[in-house]
């Protein structure tokens, strides 16, 4: 796990290097690289402040030092789009997010890995054979593009859900009515997301699932007398979950990823539409603080997997980075 | 390892598929000038028109032929897609063969190199990255293969050291073969097959993140994309033109990745022991 540690810690020093150097690496003076045209519209006062305050003046070394101290302070920047702190508009975003995030991860996880066990156990036959054909299929459709079919088709064809948004503006839902209005907001994008990413999960599992009734404690079971689904579940599906925890854990990067198209084509209010009508505005402190913020929360995500599946499973304690290959 | 892919792929529905697929888009990548109908960059009339004989699929906003657009988006995809896809395999391979003979130390550094570039979320760095350098296909190419060579690279260390135990290898050297040597008449042949699948789905996974980039704007405007035109198209979402402008880009996307993922799967499962039933050897 120490070899581990590190390798975190070097990604973390990637990640700021490339935040801090970038936009100092492009022509012109950084704060035209940061700011963009929305520094015509500044008072050079403004403009002093700002390059003071974020460190544009001075070496590169007293500059890094700045960076960092104002990033372990919180502050990302100003949002001239948005009109207030970077980390604040940030903040107020991320609960949509989350509840985005984890509510397919919880359902992405648990269909995948189910149909994965019915699959694997009979690989070979029709179900699986059928399965297989049906996550290609899905496998193939871009996150952006499922959330545009089922926007076009259940929202807009239909009028089954609503077409964009958490929640009704201005339509004063309290309590139950407030909590039924985000479910039915949530519906779909969560709908999209989990169908994204459920075919990487039954894959793992299946797969799993494949290595794990050819060993020996399997026959056991069976010469028991056991009963299928006894083995099935509770021997078969155990023993093939364990190895690939690591993995499923590393889906939160790409649902983290995923959820950026999504938000942005359902125009749902988390990070990722903050992220793209930033982008659209060439609001810069707000798109690269929106990008380094979801980048640091998958870090954490894919550190605490790590962390969590060596106490699951001592087997992943020495070798757990051999298991990161290919997500 | 030394497996027969042409006869492995067309023994195998899911490959016959893929390839034939595949050979479609490749045939109108190619003859992309004598198919399209009109020149894709050139204004023909009223922006937004709908589907007419003369533009089959309609006008975009800015009064290009849709169809012709797609026809041409067939190139980029397929250009970028198959030169990451290239370009990262052989960074993979370089540096697996670098960490498997190259001694203790190097193959130290080349794990830790590649452990970290595995944790990294790639997409989001390369939105990052591309948000900067605002990218034409070359940049793009560049961009992508620096981020995607980490997966194939570690896979092929792994099957390298193995390889490097196998008794063929121990005959050659006593039989006085330089390392250069068995690299090259030994090592990478009998990569191949891995090689092979890593390539393909480098391809698939470039055309989803290309398509990626080019949704959310970040692509140089003049080039014909899916992605881009999807970009585009989106903001009139609501009127009926997604009919014609949004769902054929969006559908063509899914075709080539589907196409890649067959032939993808028929590969692998000729290649792993467990799914394959009989298979054929090439003669040694």
């Amino acid at each position: 796990m120490k070899r581990r540690y590190l390798d975190y810690i070097l990604a973390l020093v990637v990640i700021l290097s490339l935040n801090f150097f970038l936009p100092r690496l492009m022509p012109g003076d950084p704060l035209t690289a940061i700011y963009g045209d929305a520094l015509l519209d500044m008072s050079p006062e403004l403009q002093a402040q700002l390059a003071e305050r974020y460190g544009l003046e001075g070496t590169l070394g007293e500059q890094f030092i700045t960076y960092v101290t104002n990033l372990l302070r919180g502050d990302l920047g100003y949002s001239y789009y948005f009109g207030a702190p970077v980390t604040e508009v940030i903040l107020e975003a991320l609960p949509w997010t989350l509840l985005l995030v984890g509510s397919s991860l919880l359902i992405s996880t648990f269909i995948g890995v189910l149909i994965g066990i019915e699959s694997g156990w009979r690989h070979g036959g029709r179900l699986d054979s059928f399965l297989i054909v049906a996550v290609m299929f899905l496998n193939g459709i871009p996150s952006f593009f499922m959330g545009i079919l089922l926007l076009l088709f259940l929202s807009f064809q239909l009028h089954l859900f609503p077409l964009s948004g958490a929640v009704t503006p201005f339509s004063g839902y309290t309590g139950m009515a407030l909590v039924m209005d985000i479910l039915r907001h949530l519906f779909l994008p969560c709908l999209a997301l989990t169908l994204v990413q459920i075919p990487r999960n039954f894959l793992l599992m299946r797969n799993s699932m494949i290595g794990v009734i050819r060993t020996p404690y399997i026959l056991t079971a069976q010469g028991k007398g056991l009963k299928e689904r006894v083995i099935q579940y509770r021997h078969a599906a155990r023993g093939a979950l364990l190895p690939i925890i690591t993995r499923l854990g590393m889906s939160i990067g790409l649902l983290f990823t995923g959820v950026l198209f999504i938000e942005t084509v359902f125009a749902y209010p988390g990070t990722g539409y903050i992220f793209y009508l930033a982008l659209g505005k060439h609001d810069f402190p707000m798109v690269q603080g929106t990008l380094f913020f979801i980048t640091l929360f998958v870090l954490a995500a894919n550190f605490l997997t790590d962390v969590i599946s060596a106490k699951i499973d001592p087997r992943l304690r020495e070798h757990a980075y051999q298991l990161l290959d290919r997500t | 390892m030394h497996i027969n892919y042409w006869t492995e792929l067309k023994r195998n529905k899911f490959g016959r598929i893929g390839l034939i697929m595949v050979s479609i888009l490749v045939l109108v990548a190619l003859a992309a000038p004598f198919l399209a109908p009109h020149n894709p960059w050139v204004y023909q009339g009223q922006p937004l028109t709908p589907p007419s004989e003369e533009y089959i699929l309609g006008l975009n906003d800015i009064g290009q032929d849709i169809l012709s657009e797609l026809i041409y988006g067939t190139r980029t995809t397929l250009l970028v897609g198959v030169s990451v896809a290239v370009f990262s395999t052989l960074i993979s391979l370089a540096l697996a063969l670098a960490a498997a003979l190259g001694g203790r130390i190097v193959d130290r550094i080349i794990l830790r190199l590649i452990d970290i570039m595995l944790i990294l979320p790639v997409f989001l760095i390369a939105i990052l990255v591309a948000i900067y350098f605002k990218p034409g296909v070359v940049t793009i190419i560049i961009m992508l293969t620096l981020l995607l060579w980490p997966p194939g690279a570690r896979i092929l260390r792994a099957q390298t050291l193995s390889l490097k135990e196998r008794q063929h290898l121990t005959a050659a050297s006593s039989f006085g073969a330089g390392k250069g040597y068995i690299v090259y008449r030994h090592l990478i042949p009998d990569l191949y097959p891995l090689l092979t699948v890593n390539l393909i789905q480098m391809v698939r996974r470039t055309v989803f993140m290309e398509a990626g980039l080019a949704f959310l704007g970040i692509f140089d405007p003049t080039q014909k994309s899916w992605g881009l035109m999807i970009h585009y198209a989106s903001e009139f979402i609501f009127t009926g033109a997604w009919k014609w402008w949004l769902l054929p880009p969006g559908l063509l996307i899914s075709y080539t990745i589907i196409g890649f993922a067959l032939i993808g799967y028929a590969l692998e499962s000729s290649l792993d022991p467990r799914l394959r039933r009989n298979i054929h050897y090439v003669g040694h």
